[in-house]
């Protein structure tokens, strides 16, 4: 299922609605949602505050692989900085006066899988949770 | 669902001026500068230590957690390593405890299951 929106802040709880409807629709374990409305909300977010100037062309595709969900999320926006979209590693990012890369840190423990795309016009970031449909989840959501 | 924040805020000013926020709805990036917004307001009111009442949150994302680090920084500027003995944090859904384990807040922010057990802490 797709969703194609000129996205804002504003539209950040529609958008994790649609995840929420959608993944519901695909069959997904309802343990799993609210890692996924936290990773597509980051991912939503690092677009708009870092690739556009707040406001921007996104689209959202949510779809199933066999027991796997794929959320898919292309931009517009000019290429990615680099160092937005390098591992943020295995502990918290340090807190400082202005601290910076807790939305990357949290989609890394919130998916399975992170693959980001340059595309000609844009940036393509795909987010993948194994195992979370048809029958009891395989993924460690604890 | 709505995407706005609503804020109630009340205070207990008997040893210690307190202002307990009652927060409803997401904390996203949508929101964060609202919930900055009202503690700076409270602070400057004259609250010394806050309580974020946080059992009506439906979302908790890295914004709301910048906003929640902002705070610490407003009620213990002088305070190094950003450890605030001023704020408490209530009733947090299981979904937002787990973002406060994730990133390392619950080192230096004490949550509690009720407001008067966060009262009794201060």
């Amino acid at each position: 299922m797709v969703f194609k929106v000129v996205a804002d802040l504003g539209q950040l709880s529609t958008i994790r609605e649609f995840v929420t409807e959608t993944a519901t629709a695909l069959g997904v374990d309802p343990a799993v949602f609210d890692d996924l409305r936290l990773a597509v909300d980051e991912a939503v977010t690092n677009v708009l505050t870092h690739g556009y100037d707040g406001s921007g062309d996104i689209e959202l595709d949510v779809s199933a692989d066999g027991s796997d969900l794929i959320i898919r999320l292309s931009d517009q926006a000019p290429p990615f900085d680099s160092t937005l979209t390098k591992s943020a590693g295995s502990r918290p990012p340090e807190l400082k006066e202005k601290p910076g890369g807790f939305g990357l840190f949290l989609i890394e423990r919130a998916m399975d899988k992170l693959v980001h795309r340059k595309l000609d016009n844009g940036n393509e970031l795909t987010m993948i949770k194994c195992g979370v449909i048809g029958g009891s989840a395989a993924s460690d959501t604890s | 669902m709505s995407g706005n924040l609503e804020i109630g805020i009340s205070r207990e000013d008997g040893d210690k001026a307190v202002a307990i926020m009652r927060l409803t709805g997401p904390l996203d990036a949508n929101t964060q500068g609202t919930l900055e917004e009202k503690a700076r307001e409270a602070i400057d009111g004259g609250a010394e230590y806050l309580l974020l009442d946080m059992s009506a949150v439906e979302y908790l994302g890295s914004a709301g957690m910048r906003a929640i680090h902002a705070i610490t920084t407003m009620l213990s500027p002088d305070e190094p390593g950003m450890r605030s003995s001023r704020l408490r944090v209530v009733s947090p859904s299981p979904a937002a405890a787990k973002i406060f384990k994730t990133l390392g807040f619950d080192t230096f922010i004490d949550i509690h299951n009720n407001v008067d057990e966060a009262i009794a802490s201060l």
